[in-house]
């Protein structure tokens, strides 16, 4: 008889069986490290951290303190919804948590461990180096509860290639020509692509924040003034609208993403686009882009009335990392938080295409000659500020907005009436 | 009366045609766009002849760990939750067809309203139950929903297939001794053997797929594969679409296989009873 045959499929194996499988699957994950540090992040902060080209920066941290780092990474998005909602319990696992500056309104502040103390006790190496106005987005009723990380400040990126092609020299430096350059480059290439002269996407305040601001205007003020010069916002979308007809805007420009943006600047099939400094490298990959080495970016450029008079103001947003109320070992996320912010880890981080929060960073010999636009982000960012501050309904208040503009861009709605229906609209939102 | 018939097959294969035209060119678009060069996959005029590469199934192997980790979280949980709700579906289907009773009659109608809420609507106010229970970012809480939402119509494809089982097979076992679970294994279970896995092809299929539930209730541990291409695809520093569509398609080939080799039991449960009476 075969051992085969000896066996018996009980009742009790199989319960057994499936009970102590369930125990196994349910049980947490054991780590060789004394301590464990739950972050919850986008992959981006794990890879500049942990795998980018300056390779594994937490190492002698995770040594020092016999600590291992587990992270939980999603989208941007989602990321911040899982934050909340972990913050929001009696008692979470995780520990840091990376925030947007555009999200923390004060119930949401309150969610997150005041670290001025923290800040006294064990100070964060030279602070006064790191951007103040990133320092001052995470400084809600005068507690700082985050620590920025990263920043993605938007510049105008433009295909040399198709300018070179169109007899364009250089790139704009005022947005009266680069409106006059995008309707240039709005033609079908030598390759025979029909190209268009400037992608944006459409659902991203973004971008018409950015053409009111080159008319010295804005959608929402940091003290909360909506549209405070009509003027510039309906300048901004009227230029905007004018692109569209004359084709230099997409047809599809209503659906139009900010992926497709990428792709189309990669493909030769848009000359201009608004991104952050930090694509640059996914722009002229070689692997992905037609065009590698010949995607080049420059500041945003301002209306000729105001150049000179005054700065144009980019869009940015940043990253920080907090320290979870409702978490445990918060003297150890403290040590994590003061490493990563560290000069070295700043500069490592940026190396690995992370938009460095620290002035010096820039500064850095080494890194201003690996990063050709280090200089021009520089200065980008010393006027840059956040699209929006943050509300409890800035969700459906930039809504409300994308609606009004696309309806101005597409000529659905006069311009005019566009902005006086965002300001109708959006202010009963506001807070008081 | 010939022209007619000719035309009428003409129109029968143009319609299959766009059907097949409509339901295959997104996978086909998918595959292939995973063994394009990454310049090519997004080119104008589109390129229809290409040289393959495996380059984006290397760089999602190396850049992309957590993607395989998923896959096995999967594997995982559609295993778990498909022994499960078929289990529980068998034994609650072969209750529903054998006994009559207001209570059995008010628990099909309670199946019938789970099957109607939308998962969204549990998930939220789960998330802190399933945090206290210490069950958050584990696989036995997937398996344990996902089973929970398919038990209601495994247990209704069940019910339709033991109805169909003589109940004379049960009575002759009953004299020869054999206790109703002894029947329930010996005799139901083996002749609704195409129940059972009409009902394993639905839960596999919505297990292996799943994203909701995985997104809100799990993090690191027993992350799924759908979920970590939701990461892909928002990725801050851009969207590396041969990866993308390289991970889309290793995490659809399983799925697809296995449809296509249990499609007829697939037919057999949405079929079952159609023709009863």
């Amino acid at each position: 008889m075969s051992r085969i045959d000896d066996f018996r499929f009980t009742r009790r194996a199989l319960l057994g069986t499936a009970l102590g499988g369930a125990a196994m699957l349910a049980a947490p994950r054991a780590f060789a490290a004394g301590k464990t540090l739950n972050v919850l992040s986008h992959k981006v902060h794990q890879t500049v951290l942990t795998a980018g080209k300056s390779g594994d920066l937490l190492e002698g941290w995770r040594k020092a303190n016999d600590a291992e780092i587990v992270w939980s990474t999603f989208d941007s998005n989602p990321l911040q919804d899982r934050l909340f909602r972990e913050a929001s319990l009696g008692e979470t696992e995780f520990n840091v948590g990376f925030l947007i500056d555009n999200r923390p309104t004060a119930q949401i502040a309150s969610l997150f461990e005041p670290l001025d103390d923290y800040l006294a006790k064990a100070p964060i190496e030279d602070f006064k180096d790191i951007a103040p106005g990133l320092v001052q987005a995470m400084t809600i009723q005068g507690k700082l509860i985050g620590i920025p990380v990263r920043h993605a400040t938007q510049g105008l990126f433009y295909n040399e290639a198709l300018l070179e092609e169109q007899g364009i020299k250089a790139p704009p430096t005022t947005l009266e020509e680069l409106v006059e350059q995008a309707k240039k480059l709005t033609f079908k290439s030598a390759a025979g692509t029909p190209v268009v002269g400037m992608v944006l996407a459409s659902d991203l305040a973004v971008f018409p924040v950015m053409f009111a601001r080159a008319f010295g205007g804005d959608y929402i003020t940091k003290d909360f003034k909506l549209v405070p010069e009509p003027e510039a916002m309906e300048k901004g979308l009227s230029v905007m609208k004018d692109m569209f007809d004359a084709g230099a805007l997409p047809r599809s420009y209503a659906t139009t993403s900010n992926d497709d943006q990428v792709t189309w600047l990669q493909q030769g099939r848009a000359a201009f686009t608004v991104l952050p400094f930090a694509r640059n490298a996914q722009l002229n990959n070689p692997q992905q882009s037609k065009f590698p080495g010949r995607i080049k970016a420059v500041e945003f450029p301002i209306s000729s009335a105001l150049k000179g008079k005054m700065p144009m103001s980019a869009v940015v947003e940043s990253w920080a990392m907090t320290i979870l109320k409702n978490s445990r070992n918060k003297d150890l996320s403290w040590s994590f938080l003061r490493e990563v912010s560290t000069k070295r880890a700043t500069l490592g981080m940026a190396n690995s295409g992370n938009g460095p929060v620290r002035v010096s960073t820039y500064a850095d010999p080494d890194f201003a000659a690996a990063n050709p636009l280090a200089a021009v982000e520089a200065k980008v960012l010393a006027h840059a500020r956040g699209a929006f501050p943050p509300f409890p309904e800035a969700a459906r208040a930039q809504s409300i907005f994308l609606e009004e503009v696309q309806l101005a861009v597409l000529g659905r709605k006069p311009v005019k009436q566009a902005v006086a229906d965002i300001r109708a609209r959006v202010q009963p939102l506001l807070p008081a | 009366m010939r022209t007619d018939r000719l035309y009428i097959g003409l129109g029968k294969t143009l319609a299959v045609g766009l059907v097949l035209i409509w339901s295959l060119l997104p996978i086909v678009f998918i595959v292939l766009s995973s063994l394009k060069p990454g310049v090519e996959i997004f080119a104008v005029p589109p390129k229809f002849f290409f040289t393959p590469t495996l380059e984006h199934y290397v760089n999602l192997w190396e850049k992309w760990g957590t993607f395989f980790q998923g896959l096995f979280n999967s594997l995982v949980v559609t295993v778990g939750a498909t022994l499960l709700a078929v289990s529980a579906s068998a034994a609650a289907g072969y209750v529903c067809s054998r006994y009559r009773s207001r209570f059995l009659t008010g628990s099909i109608f309670f199946l019938i309203v789970v099957r109607l809420i939308p998962p969204i609507v549990v998930t939220l106010p789960l998330f802190p139950a399933v945090n206290w229970l210490r069950l958050n970012d584990t696989h036995i809480v997937l398996i344990v929903l996902y089973a929970t939402f398919f038990v209601s119509l495994g247990t209704i494809l069940m019910r339709t297939f033991i109805d169909q089982i003589p109940r004379e097979l049960d009575e002759a076992a009953q004299i020869d001794g054999a206790g109703r679970l002894t029947i329930l294994r010996l005799v139901i279970l083996p002749l609704a053997a195409p129940g059972i896995l009409a009902v394993a092809v639905f839960v596999v299929v919505y297990a292996w797929n799943e994203f909701l539930f995985a997104f809100i209730f799990t993090a690191t541990r027993a992350k799924t594969a759908p979920f970590v291409i939701s990461e892909m695809i928002g990725s801050i520093d851009g969207v590396d679409w041969g990866v993308l569509f390289a991970a889309s398609t290793a995490q659809l080939a399983p799925v697809l296989l296995f449809v296509v080799f249990m499609h007829r039991y697939l037919v057999a449960g949405l079929t079952a009873g159609a023709t009863k009476g």
